[in-house]
């Protein structure tokens, strides 16, 4: 009786240990994640309460010349009025700070396409771009938006090893999954398939090692990040035109074969 | 109904030619041909562009911010929903070849059945993509599965295939009716809280409903087709029933936390 016992508390121990995040989950890090987008209804609140983003937006001021530490954060509440402790409100620290730069950077990609690809169907008659072309235009769009502080992405205080740590990881993916659906939804990309999932899983990957390339490249105006850019997204739709074909061919023989097992007389 | 199958078993036996299959249908269809549907298939489109701001006067009622549970809700419903229309077209798909062969009339019914299924799936196809929802991820295990279950029950017959239909949509309306239910309790709550409704989620609410029926109008036609007299009904339609119920479960409980966890 007794290792059986010992395995039920074994199981026990492991069960608490897995459930127990899940009872954590709901921290404000984590909310917004991908649900209905009401177009007539007014959108719940941002990810920042107001004295937050009038914290970190005076502090992300100082980030090409700080970086994103924790004295950013004190001269940024400094600056918008508040005392050195009120950095207090921000328990993530630095962290909070990336976040604010990846939070902004996404939202402003939907002016931009809009003054860009112009108004929705109707204005893109002028220069109709293919659904590719835009997630081309918007990734280095949104890459470019970087500049300001890529040679803080990785160098002094590296934000990338910031959002590594592994209790920063879930948003951090997080918010490159909103990134890249963003992208997709700016293109006007209106698949619902399982292609939704590669495409976005793909654009991910690439922008993630697009971005880390970036912060090596010293060529003016990053032209070779472009290059890069464009290479890794050739590649996937070479790989992903010739998987679409290889299954049209798999799905046309099948039903053919079927199809001549029934003028066979078989009823099937 | 009985006068036109008894001169069909006349006609059967005298006419043993390979050409039966093709002059069959024509000698007995006397039934109706046209099925009475209250709509097209071709109403099912959504408005891409979002609606114009009702905003003329900001003296008329406001409207209130949907919470993470009512997104919540809503991007279930829509995802399920298109999980389930896309089994649908499916089942007909895969009923449609075994059955028409075995019985050529009943082929304007199946087309007439999977052209508004079709209809359906478009719907909630460009509601997902209009509001963001992200699709179901089991896409294609609800594509084999509906495919098995709809070639195995034409296989086994119209009874069984008909059968099918009662039980699927049974349950379908079932669903519908659920969710118009709960978006019902919702606007009911923001009228007493004073506020409006929008016209997207009034929209929605519409679509349900003819979707619902529908739906209930393909139960109705099953039936007509002797999908009672299908051998073991009770075993058959149970089964179904079960499976459409754990479909739904599984992607409205599982499906929900899935990408949130990542």
């Amino acid at each position: 009786m007794a290792p059986s016992r010992a395995t039920t508390r074994l199981a026990t121990a492991l069960l608490r240990q897995t459930t127990q995040p899940k009872l954590r989950r709901p921290s404000p890090s984590s909310t917004l994640p991908r649900t209905y987008h009401s177009y007539d209804h007014p959108p719940p609140p941002g990810v920042f309460s107001p004295a937050e983003k009038a914290i970190l937006s005076a502090a992300y001021k100082h980030v090409p010349e700080h970086g994103f530490t924790q004295h950013a954060l004190t001269l940024g509440a400094r600056d918008a009025g508040y005392l050195d402790i009120s950095t207090n409100l921000l328990p993530e620290g630095p962290f909070s700070l990336i976040r604010y730069h990846l939070v902004t950077k996404r939202e402003a990609l939907a002016p931009w396409a809009k003054a860009v690809f112009g108004e929705g169907e109707q204005g893109a008659a002028a220069a109709p771009l293919k659904v590719p072309e835009k997630v081309e235009r918007l990734t280095w769009e949104r890459l470019l938006s970087n500049a300001e502080v890529n040679h803080r992405w990785q160098e002094a205080s590296p934000a990338l090893a910031v959002m590594a740590q592994p209790s920063h990881i879930p948003a951090s993916l997080q918010e490159l999954a909103l990134l890249a659906d963003e992208i997709y939804f700016l293109s006007g990309d209106k698949s619902v398939d399982p292609s939704w999932y590669t495409k976005r899983g793909s654009l991910s990957v690439i922008y993630a090692s697009s971005e880390l390339f970036m912060t090596n490249d010293r060529s003016p105006g990053y032209g070779e990040t472009r290059a890069f850019l464009q290479r890794r997204l050739d590649e996937t739709s070479t790989v992903s035109g010739t998987l679409g074909s290889v299954a049209q061919w798999v799905g046309f023989t099948a039903s053919a074969g079927l199809n001549v097992l029934r003028s066979k007389g078989i009823r099937i | 109904m009985s006068l036109p199958r008894i001169k069909t078993c006349a006609v059967r036996q005298t006419l043993q030619s390979p050409l039966r299959d093709f002059l069959l249908p024509a000698l007995s269809q006397p039934t109706r041909r046209q099925f009475l549907s209250t709509t097209t298939k071709n109403n099912a489109t959504v408005s891409s562009t979002p609606s114009p701001s009702t905003d003329p006067s900001r003296s008329q009622p406001k409207r209130k911010p949907l919470t993470q549970e009512q997104r919540d809700f809503l991007s279930s419903a829509l995802r399920v929903n298109q999980a389930g229309e896309l089994a649908a077209t499916l089942i007909y798909t895969a009923q449609t070849p075994p059955l028409v062969n075995a019985h050529p009339h009943l082929r304007p019914l199946m087309a007439h059945m999977y052209a508004q299924e079709e209809g359906h799936f478009n719907t909630f196809n460009s509601l997902i993509a209009k509001h963001r929802v992200r699709p179901t991820a089991l896409y294609p295990l609800w594509s084999v599965l509906a495919t098995g279950l709809g070639w195995s029950t034409a296989v086994m017959g119209r009874e069984a295939a008909m059968a099918c239909t009662e039980a699927v949509e049974t349950e379908i309306g079932d669903h519908y009716n659920n969710q118009i239910r709960t978006l019902l309790e919702m606007f009911e709550q923001w009228e007493t809280e004073g506020y409006e409704v929008g016209k997207e989620l009034q929209d929605l609410i519409t679509t349900l409903r003819r979707i619902r029926d529908e739906e209930l109008e393909h139960l109705d036609h099953a039936v007509d087709n002797d999908a009672k007299k299908a051998e073991p009904h009770w075993l058959l339609t149970g089964v179904i029933r079960l499976g459409c119920r754990g479909a739904i479960w599984v992607s409205e409980r599982i499906e929900q936390t899935q990408i949130t966890d990542l």
